[in-house]
């Protein structure tokens, strides 16, 4: 894992400092609100319903031991004994006071964490695979360049006021499982034609009120000019971006609106007059960083099943419930990857008590090197299990109620905080999530169904995704009652695509019927082993439709 | 689509955050502040209200809460509910069920 230099520590610690100072300004009154604001923002405080909420930053999902065991102690300390993971791998604390604020920023320093650039106009936290390191079909950990482009944008002068925010994902693998197309710059490692690794430039996705799936801006980069070409794409979108109108001010708008030709054109322009400057990265800096993220001392094991698992697979039901969701292949020989569900039946998704990251922290050292990973969908992720530890690691979790064998399946819901906790929000998201999942609690139906990813936005700011959602929910307030809106056949991974909207908006009793209906109809439709995305791409929406608005 | 309905004649009470906790707080009867609507001093309309508004942008100014605004409430139950969804779950604390949730609402109804 990437360890700051001193460098990276001070800037953190002034940073405190500043706002440390800040905060007693405005105590005082010296500061007021409309002053005040910004600063804030730019430290990750809002305010929303309730309190204030600190954002804070997760580099790429990537957490050590000794940082999420600095989150639990934060909010025992600062909080209510709880946080909440987030789509954009970060974590929120909802009832931070102001006056305490800077006491838990400076406790997050500690363990080389903070909150800047987790809101304002600029590049925000850059996201990724969260099997980075580990995923068996990878074929580079997307870190590296995480880490590059995360020390480039900190405090970039020429990008800290854009037109909007900007957030640029990476992955290292065919199998995007961070959502590249959907993103303001998505980054896809490949190799070209002469076995080289670049990167496929993906620029324009975004989903918000007006969605759009990224287009490809140029086929291959060769990695040194990473950053060159970063800066190139930001340059013509902080001179053309529109800031007339707050809706049409993200990069995506401003590629829809000149076409990706001509997009390309500036943005290659302007690559040419700036590749050769001291952005191109040196082999040596390269490997420097790279270093930081060497894989961890493996076991050489023999390859193939571990019998200590194969034995619990086939001995305990439950475990093999779990292990067949829950586990994910390795690229080392007797490893697997585990993810840590957050979509305990009656809980909000993706929030964990204090005492549960304790515990994860305990086993990830224990087993996982110390490493834990956050998800995009409000999960973690142990990445280096030793196969034969699996039966004990499942124990571990179960014994913290963190062993619910459902990732990906219809009750792994992912939910923005919603009207129950966001100042944005026109319905609530948690409940409707936590109905929907009481739905689906028995597991032979739940994994007969097989994979479904069941998205919902509070607003149409998207947050929870809902564009990408298998089944997508909309939050919509219909003259001060809370209505939903359903889209069908959205994907995030690297079959992107848009979901189609399925009809009127429906009432929170409806839409949780609903749902069961789709589902239903979905296996009455299906072919041999097809998931319900393949269905609908197979059938179409029209006996949804029906299915759904024929009764009424 | 209903239209939403008029709201400036119902009898209305002040919120807004505290500023140094960011804690949803009600003007009181004694122009304080406090976390529990039923401690709230309530206007019998948006007109009458606009006089405790100037008292509570006052307090604003004084550095002691953010944002101050008129909310309308229902005042045939006790405590006075609001009217506005989202303002009733301002006033409750978050709707989720949940461990975590049980957390988030502890601590409410004390006088600030």
């Amino acid at each position: 894992m990437y360890q700051y230099d001193q460098l990276d520590q001070r800037i953190v610690e002034e940073r405190v400092a500043q706002f440390s100072d800040q905060v007693k300004r405005r105590l005082s009154g010296e500061l007021s609100e409309d002053e005040f604001k910004p600063l804030r923002l730019q430290n990750g405080l809002y305010l929303q319903l309730h309190a204030y909420m600190l954002r804070v930053a997760i580099p790429y999902g990537t957490l050590s031991s000794k940082q999420l065991r600095g989150l639990a102690q934060i909010a025992c300390k600062y909080d209510r004994g709880w946080g909440h993971f987030t789509t954009r791998q970060n974590l929120q604390f909802n009832w931070i006071r102001l006056e305490q604020a800077p006491d838990a920023l400076a406790d997050l320093a500690r363990v080389q964490m903070h909150a800047i650039q987790t809101s304002g106009n600029c590049i925000r936290n850059t996201t990724t695979d969260q099997f980075a390191g580990a995923a068996h079909d990878e074929i580079e950990d997307p870190r590296v360049w995480c880490e590059i482009i995360r020390q480039w944008s900190t405090f970039h002068p020429e990008f800290s006021f854009l037109p909007r925010k900007f957030k640029i994902a990476v992955t290292g693998s065919p199998n995007d499982r961070a959502a590249v197309r959907v993103h303001d710059i998505g980054l896809r490692m490949h190799r070209n034609d002469a076995g080289e690794v670049g990167f496929e430039v993906i620029v324009g996705g975004g989903l918000g009120r007006t969605p759009f799936i990224g287009k490809t801006i140029r086929d291959f980069l060769p990695k040194q000019d990473l950053l060159s070409y970063l800066e190139a794409i930001l340059r013509v979108y902080n001179l053309f971006g529109r800031r007339d109108n707050m809706f049409k001010a993200r990069i995506k708008i401003l590629v829809h609106e000149i076409g990706i030709e001509a997009m390309r054109e500036k943005v290659e322009a302007e690559f040419a007059a700036i590749r050769d400057s001291a952005l191109r990265l040196p082999e040596e800096t390269i490997a420097q960083i790279a270093a930081h993220f060497a894989p961890p001392p493996f076991e050489a094991l023999p390859a193939g099943i571990a019998p200590e698992y194969a034995q619990a697979f086939r001995t305990d039901f439950d475990f093999g419930l779990w292990a067949r969701r829950n586990t994910a292949r390795h690229k080392q020989p007797g490893y697997a990857i585990v993810t840590i569900s957050l979509k305990k039946e009656g809980e909000p998704p993706g929030d964990a008590s204090a005492e549960q990251m304790q515990a994860i922290a305990d086993i990830a050292d224990r087993y996982s090197f110390g490493e834990i990973r956050v998800t995009h969908e409000q999960n973690l992720v142990l990445p280096h299990v030793k196969q034969a530890d699996l039966p004990a690691v499942w124990r571990a979790l179960k014994a913290y109620e963190l062993a619910t064998p459902n990732v990906g399946l219809a009750s792994d819901i992912i939910a923005c905080p919603g009207l129950d906790y966001c100042a944005l929000a026109n319905a609530r998201s948690i409940p409707l999530a936590q109905q929907i999942a009481r739905r689906f609690r028995n597991w032979e139906r739940a994994h007969d169904i097989g994979e479904l990813k069941i998205k919902i936005s509070g607003c149409i700011n998207a947050c929870g995704h809902h564009h990408v959602g298998h089944i997508g929910i909309l939050g919509v307030d219909k003259a001060g009652e809370e209505f939903y809106q359903l889209t069908l056949g959205g994907s995030a991974d690297d079959s992107a695509a848009l979901g189609d909207i399925l009809g009127p908006a429906l009432n929170q009793a409806r839409t949780v019927d609903a749902i069961d209906t789709l589902v239903e109809t979905y296996l009455q439709l299906r072919r041999g082993k097809e998931r319900f995305l393949d269905t609908y791409r197979r059938v179409g929406l029209q006996p949804f439709k029906e299915a759904i608005y024929a009764a009424a | 689509m209903a239209k939403a309905p008029r709201l400036d004649n119902h009898p209305q009470v002040i919120t807004a955050n505290h500023l140094a906790t960011g804690d949803v707080v009600y003007l009181t009867r004694v122009a304080s502040w406090s976390r529990d609507i039923g401690e709230a001093t309530v206007a019998p309309n948006v007109q009458a209200g606009a006089a405790l508004l100037a008292v509570a942008q006052a307090q604003a100014k004084m550095n002691i809460v953010i944002d101050p605004y008129l909310i309308p409430v229902d005042t045939s139950v006790s405590p006075p509910r609001p009217i506005q969804f989202r303002e009733r779950i301002r006033a409750q604390g978050p709707t989720t069920a949940g461990r975590t949730s049980d957390a988030a609402r502890e601590d409410r109804h004390v006088s600030v």
